[in-house]
């Protein structure tokens, strides 16, 4: 069991700091590309608001949601890795 | 003379980076098992290259018994594999099946009369100096000691891998060119401006420093 943890624990934290470095880049992009949108759209009403209302489009967006292969990708692979090993 | 330090660490580098991973992926032998047995293996400076536990079993022994599985290879030397659990550890192989493993080879075994083939995956070296041997992870009986092997698995890892360090390499350079390389031209600059200025009249300074400050 502590082995287990010695392996389970780190693998999380690692996972942790990659989801929030490339979720905050993915974010930052996303707002930049919103921005040259609003201009590009003759900057229609408050540029602030166009963004946010875009950000929150993405929040519920498939794009975003495949963040979370940062989590379920190396599951999947170790779970893989541990049958095709013990078979 | 930085040219040669340079190089030697970059060879360093390459060559420990290549010996790492020659260690740890995955290999093939086709071979013919010969004996399984159990040897009892106190640990020295060769510690680093055993597991020390089975999956579950305590750790940090001094010794303890290890699976061996006797080998002659395709080419008619002898080779000698280790049967250890990895579990959690390194390198990732999630290895528990040592015992059933075992019980595998022990099935295999046959004579130089009558030989049965077998494809042994493992990693590790062998060492005769330091009594160290590469870990089996597989066994599997083949037809003819002439089969073809594809290492698809070595394949993908080493192309992923090579993509991932291009990628770094790339950004890493793209980052130095836009954030390193102009303030140390910056600071290059002012360091020749400043000669310049010094050299010429105090005109030239008043000049430069509004110019740069603007």
């Amino acid at each position: 069991m502590i082995a287990f943890l010695r392996f389970f624990i780190p693998l999380l934290i690692v996972q942790t700091i990659a989801y929030v470095v490339v979720s905050l880049r993915a974010r930052a992009r996303e707002r930049e590309r919103l921005q040259s949108q609003w201009r590009d759209e003759g900057q229609p009403g408050d540029q602030e608001a166009f963004v946010e209302a875009g950000l929150e489009v993405y929040e519920k967006s498939l794009r975003h949601k495949l963040l979370l292969a940062i989590y379920i990708v190396p599951w999947v692979a170790l779970v893989a890795i541990v049958q095709w090993v013990n078979r | 003379m930085w040219v040669y330090v340079k190089w030697t660490f970059r060879v360093l580098v390459v060559t420990i980076v290549a010996a790492f991973l020659h260690y740890t992926l995955p290999q093939h032998d086709v071979a013919r098992i010969t004996d399984t047995y159990t040897k009892r293996v106190d640990f020295g400076e060769n510690w680093w290259f055993y597991s020390h536990a089975g999956a579950g079993d305590a750790e940090k022994v001094g010794s303890r018994d290890v699976f061996f599985i006797a080998a002659i290879l395709k080419n008619g030397k002898p080779m000698e594999y280790r049967n250890e659990d990895t579990g959690w550890g390194w390198p990732p192989y999630f290895k528990f099946n040592t015992s059933n493993l075992q019980t595998r080879a022990a099935d295999l075994k046959s004579t130089a009369d009558n030989p049965r083939w077998v494809v042994i995956t493992h990693y590790g070296w062998r060492s005769n100096l330091y009594s160290i041997y590469p870990n089996a992870i597989a066994i599997r009986e083949v037809d003819s000691p002439d089969v073809r092997i594809i290492p698809w698995f070595n394949i993908i890892f080493l192309t992923l891998l090579f993509a991932l360090g291009w990628a770094i390499r790339v950004r890493w350079r793209r980052f130095r060119a836009a954030r390193i390389h102009p303030v140390l031209e910056e600071v290059e600059d002012s360091l020749y401006a400043a000669g310049d200025a010094i050299e010429e009249q105090g005109g030239r300074i008043r000049r430069w420093l509004t110019g740069r400050r603007g």
